[in-house]
């Protein structure tokens, strides 16, 4: 599903080069569900936005679904995520001003649909991750956990094939960060979506398939 | 994407405020310097109705003159033709103070089928009048002598009083009465308006009435039209003449340089409040773009997150762009309310459409104005790397 290939990532200043990622190669079956682990500025979150397009790799290949994305335009690489990947982040990314189901609607937002069928899988996604009640609520009224879900309807609304969670329980209690856990195991084995997810959390990454660790920008397990 | 914009700028109504703000205002002061530009400018684009050119008013003091009125109908008939008889002057014609560009006004008030017209500029003239002049005669005729003997008394009136007192028909041959409606006037000619104030004074209604010999006791202007070869060598010996004549002071003015002053009235402060205005402008668009700016800044983590899920750079710049231009409309309802009161309310008596086509001169700078101050922070928004966005957030 995911294939990188020797992918390197360096930052450039006038006087320090920093080499993020170091020649990675990483291949992700589809239906699997990896976690990845590391210390902190290891380049955790940095391989994460290269599989999800957010960044581009200083060296190397990449390709989703047998498609070599190096060569994509920006409005390729825009309609590509919107398209396949779904995204969770640890601080949800929510739009303060707008309603739970507004939230949950805007991937739709950048495709051709209706309100109406926009409105329905949107109620749809929040019903999956329990929040059907809480569709004309502002993020603001609801818990840590709430908004993760909602974060997560999100994600899923437009029926991705992968799913990049960049540490999704990271700003939750244990007990929420389990709910939002199970939410992504389910969605794994049921809808089959593929999962990719940086945590810091063992007991969360023993959770899932398989495991990759990364220290200094390498690959070490 | 209309609808989600709507209700994103909706519940941020508080924090766009001050945009709201600085866009209502900006619209209300283009609205005033468009509606006083459009005023002058429709005024400018009227034709003048007669020519300046080669007019020479000679204003003199009447007090040494006969007291009699028979010595002073023969004092003025000789100086009439004392004066016609130079070479260098083409008509002559005495005149009630307010001449064109004399910055004198003189009015009345006049009744026509019970209907009352107030304010109708009052020109009392002399034979010659409309020769000095050129004045343009759309129907009927000039003053002639005969006119002084016979039982109606005559008036010429303006083309805009009369299409209000007759419509589209015919107005010469027919009665008009005086301000209480007691002495009948009889119209025996139309002529083209005439914009007496300057080239920028709306025209209004106006009468003609032939300087009889009752008038001449008042009388202390006389208007000259001169042949190109009138110098500065005449115009001493004019004046050596005329001071002669009358034993008194004598002022001699050139029209076109009394049309250059009078202007000069209208164009000072129109020029004065166009600076003023536009330094106003220039403070409001870098106000909105600094709004913009702000805005973009607080929102790096919604543009990220939208990069995330599938806008493009240039969809990020295009809502931007589209969330200002909403946002101006919004200003633009509220403005255009308040706006519209003015030809509702007939406020300072101006035409309507002054006031409608200011608005909508307004409304398209305001567009314009919006359009470019977001065009750079949008452009900006659509570099903000999605990735540093997300995780700055």
């Amino acid at each position: 599903m995911i294939r990188l290939q020797n992918i390197e990532k360096v930052y450039r200043t006038d006087t320090v080069e920093t080499l993020a990622i170091n020649g990675i190669n990483l291949d992700i079956a589809k239906g699997e569900f990896l976690s990845i682990m590391g210390p902190s500025g290891c380049g955790k979150s940095t391989l994460l936005n290269i599989m999800g397009l957010l960044d581009e790799p200083s060296k190397g290949l990449i390709k989703i679904d047998d498609t070599d994305i190096s060569k994509f335009s920006d409005q390729q690489l825009a309609k590509f995520r919107n398209q396949k990947l779904g995204f969770i982040f640890q601080s949800y990314h929510l739009i303060n001003d707008l309603q739970v189901l507004d939230n949950v609607e805007l991937p739709l937002l950048y495709r051709t649909s209706s309100a109406k069928e926009r409105k329905m899988l949107a109620s749809e996604a929040l019903e999956k991750v329990g929040l059907s009640n809480r569709l004309k609520h502002f993020p603001t009224q609801l818990s840590g956990g709430q908004r993760q879900r909602v974060a997560i309807a999100r994600a899923i609304v437009g029926n991705p094939q992968i799913i990049l969670a960049d540490e999704p329980t990271g700003n939750l209690d244990s007990a929420m960060g389990n709910e939002i856990m199970d939410i992504l195991i389910n969605l794994n084995k049921n809808e089959g979506t593929t999962i990719v997810m940086v945590t810091h959390d063992e007991s969360m990454a023993h959770k899932t398939h398989r495991l990759v660790r990364l220290f200094d920008g390498s690959q070490v397990q | 994407m209309f609808k989600h914009l709507f209700k994103l700028i909706w519940n941020k109504r508080k924090q766009n405020f001050l945009f709201l703000s600085e866009i209502l205002i900006s619209f209300l002061v283009t609205f005033a310097v468009f509606s006083y530009l459009t005023y002058y400018y429709q005024n400018y684009s009227r034709p003048l109705g007669f020519d300046y050119n080669r007019v020479w008013s000679i204003t003199y003091d009447n007090g040494q003159l006969p007291k009699n009125q028979d010595s002073l109908s023969t004092f003025y008939d000789n100086l009439n033709k004392s004066l016609k008889a130079m070479p260098q002057i083409e008509a002559t014609a005495f005149s009630s103070n307010n001449y064109p560009y004399s910055d004198s006004f003189m009015s009345t008030g006049l009744t026509q089928n019970g209907k009352k017209f107030n304010y109708v500029s009052n020109f009392i003239v002399g034979a010659d009048y409309q020769k000095v002049w050129q004045v343009k005669l759309l129907e009927g005729r000039w003053f002639l002598p005969e006119d002084v003997v016979t039982k109606d008394k005559g008036v010429i009136i303006n083309e805009t009083l009369k299409d209000q007192m007759f419509g589209k028909g015919k107005a010469t041959g027919k009665f008009i009465g005086d301000f209480d409606d007691k002495n009948k006037l009889k119209v025996i000619g139309v002529v083209q308006d005439i914009k007496s104030n300057g080239d920028f004074s709306p025209i209004g209604n106006s009468i003609f009435i032939r300087l009889d010999t009752g008038y001449l006791k008042w009388t202390g202007t006389l208007l000259l039209k001169v042949r190109e070869t009138a110098d500065a060598t005449f115009e001493s010996k004019l004046y050596k003449f005329m001071a002669t004549s009358t034993h008194g002071a004598v002022e001699i003015k050139h029209v076109d340089e009394m049309r250059d002053s009078r202007n000069e009235v209208t164009i000072i402060p129109m020029v004065i409040f166009i600076i003023i205005a536009s330094f106003l402008i220039i403070n409001v668009a870098l106000g909105l773009f600094g709004v913009l700016w702000y805005n973009i800044n607080k929102r790096k983590g919604e543009i990220g997150l939208r990069r995330a899920i599938g806008a493009s750079g240039n969809l990020v710049s295009y809502q931007l762009v589209l969330e200002s231009i909403i946002l101006a409309t919004i200003s633009l309802i509220v403005g255009c309310f308040f706006a519209v009161q003015f030809p509702l309310l007939n406020v300072y008596n101006v035409p309507s459409s002054v006031y409608l086509i200011a608005m909508l001169l307004s409304v398209l700078f305001i567009y314009l104005l919006v359009f470019a101050c977001s065009l750079y922070p949008g452009k900006q928004a659509a570099a903000i790397h999605p990735a540093i966005a997300l995780h700055e957030e």
